[in-house]
């Protein structure tokens, strides 16, 4: 209904999804103080390409893909922290422990911890750990989100973890 | 009622929907995205195609020097072989792989894996096309047109790259054989004496016999080749001695 140019619906999808996009940009976007806004572009962004997107596919990933891309041109532009333009880690196929569902405790104590520490983990991890832990997305959705491979998105995830772990005792 | 309702959204969603409303942001229509799509299959397409036409060039242009068969004789052979690769379209070829890698990249089926598995697709299917084009006449006719001087853009490429020398290949047809060896004639209507030793190599030992196609490795001084290797070689590429074809020509 969307594609067929009607405000309406579009209207109930943003009701959907503000809260998650708004939190996926203050998480993301630690300390930009125009997260918010740039939430709002995405939005934008999202219903001027609406008619890219295949109906036969879940519509969170695709949405979180705009906001992916409006949040790295954020990024640049400030230029408050590095991007690197090539990561090693998408080269050679990688041995990954599978996707696996993390007790709900443990995800709350996951969800605390990386809090805490958003500020001192770059982009690299911080995204696709709050893509994981926040958001609540599978390995595939945030190999979408990113055009990662998966097993790329298991090792940022391994490794932000063991990241924040070695910053949490120093706190 | 409406105030009602504007006052139930949020900020956010007021000032989208005001935007929208507006008219200020219009979506872009479906073919907008087809166009996007069809554009980078297109360019694809394009860059595969090059890039297959490229590497079978290179693999022609060894094959018309003799450098190709270079390995063949042993560790001075694949010296003498990597010293005559043509790096420029090499350099040229990984090029164009590189931009056909990120251009399937906006796949998914291939970003979803990692650059080393869609690059070695890609280079396998290149590599392999390539030897197929190899095996057809394609280059060796466009070679030919370029002798000629029938083919007017790339024929200076074909002159150049396919007559380029090899300083230690010396590729040729047998014209008569001697007491100590053999005469062949070149694509560049040399007639060069080839002498064999007991140590001149035969990797793939075989009778030579008049109007053999070989590829001789060794130095030459002047006209003459003291063969550090012989090998007989199958491919019909076509080519025809630079004489024969002024002959041709002038008739």
């Amino acid at each position: 209904m969307v594609q067929s140019g009607q405000i309406e619906p579009f209207e109930i999808l943003i009701k959907r999804y503000e809260e998650k996009m708004k939190r996926y940009a203050r998480k993301f976007l630690f300390g930009y103080e125009d997260a918010e806004d740039l939430a709002q572009e995405v939005f934008l962004k999202s219903y001027i390409n609406i008619k890219s997107f295949d109906v036969s596919k879940k519509f969170s990933p695709w949405l979180y893909r705009i906001a992916h891309n409006e949040f790295i041109n954020a990024i640049k532009k400030k230029g408050r922290e590095p991007l690197s333009f090539f990561n090693s880690d998408v080269l050679f196929p990688q041995l990954v422990s599978k996707e696996k569902a993390d007790g709900e405790i443990n995800k709350r104590e996951l969800r605390q911890r990386l809090d805490r520490c958003l500020n001192e983990l770059s982009s690299k991890y911080r995204e696709p750990l709050v893509l994981y832990y926040f958001e609540e997305l599978s390995y595939k959705e945030i190999a979408d989100v990113l055009r990662v491979p998966i097993a790329t998105v298991g090792i940022r995830l391994q490794r932000g973890k063991k990241i924040m772990k070695s910053l949490l005792p120093k706190k | 009622m409406n105030t009602d309702n504007n006052s139930q959204k949020s900020p956010l969603t007021n000032k989208v929907l005001d935007k929208l409303q507006s008219g200020q942001i219009k979506m872009h229509p479906k073919k907008y995205f087809i166009l996007k799509t069809a554009l980078i299959v297109l360019s694809v397409i394009i860059v595969a195609f090059f890039t297959l036409y490229l590497i079978s060039f290179i693999i022609f242009a060894m094959r018309a020097s003799g450098a190709w068969y270079l390995p063949n004789f042993g560790f001075y052979g694949l010296k003498a072989f990597l010293a005559f690769l043509p790096w420029l379209l090499i350099l040229m070829a990984a090029a164009l792989i590189i931009v056909l890698e990120i251009l399937v990249k906006h796949f998914s089926f291939a970003y979803r894996r990692p650059i080393f598995y869609s690059a070695l697709g890609i280079i396998i299917i290149t590599l392999s096309g390539s030897l197929v084009i190899d095996k057809t006449r394609f280059h060796s006719n466009l070679f030919r047109g370029a002798q000629e001087g029938s083919l007017p853009v790339a024929g200076k490429i074909y002159r150049g790259f396919g007559m380029a020398k090899c300083r230690d290949a010396h590729r040729g047809a047998v014209s008569k054989i001697t007491n100590d060896g053999f005469l062949i004639e070149t694509r560049r209507s040399e007639t060069l004496t080839v002498i064999i030793t007991p140590d001149t190599r035969f990797p793939f030992a075989a009778d030579i016999k008049e109007n053999d196609n070989v590829i001789i490795f060794g130095k030459r001084d002047n006209g003459t080749i003291q063969a550090f290797g012989v090998r007989k070689i199958n491919d019909d590429l076509n080519i025809v001695p630079r004489r024969r074809i002024q002959m041709r020509l002038d008739k």
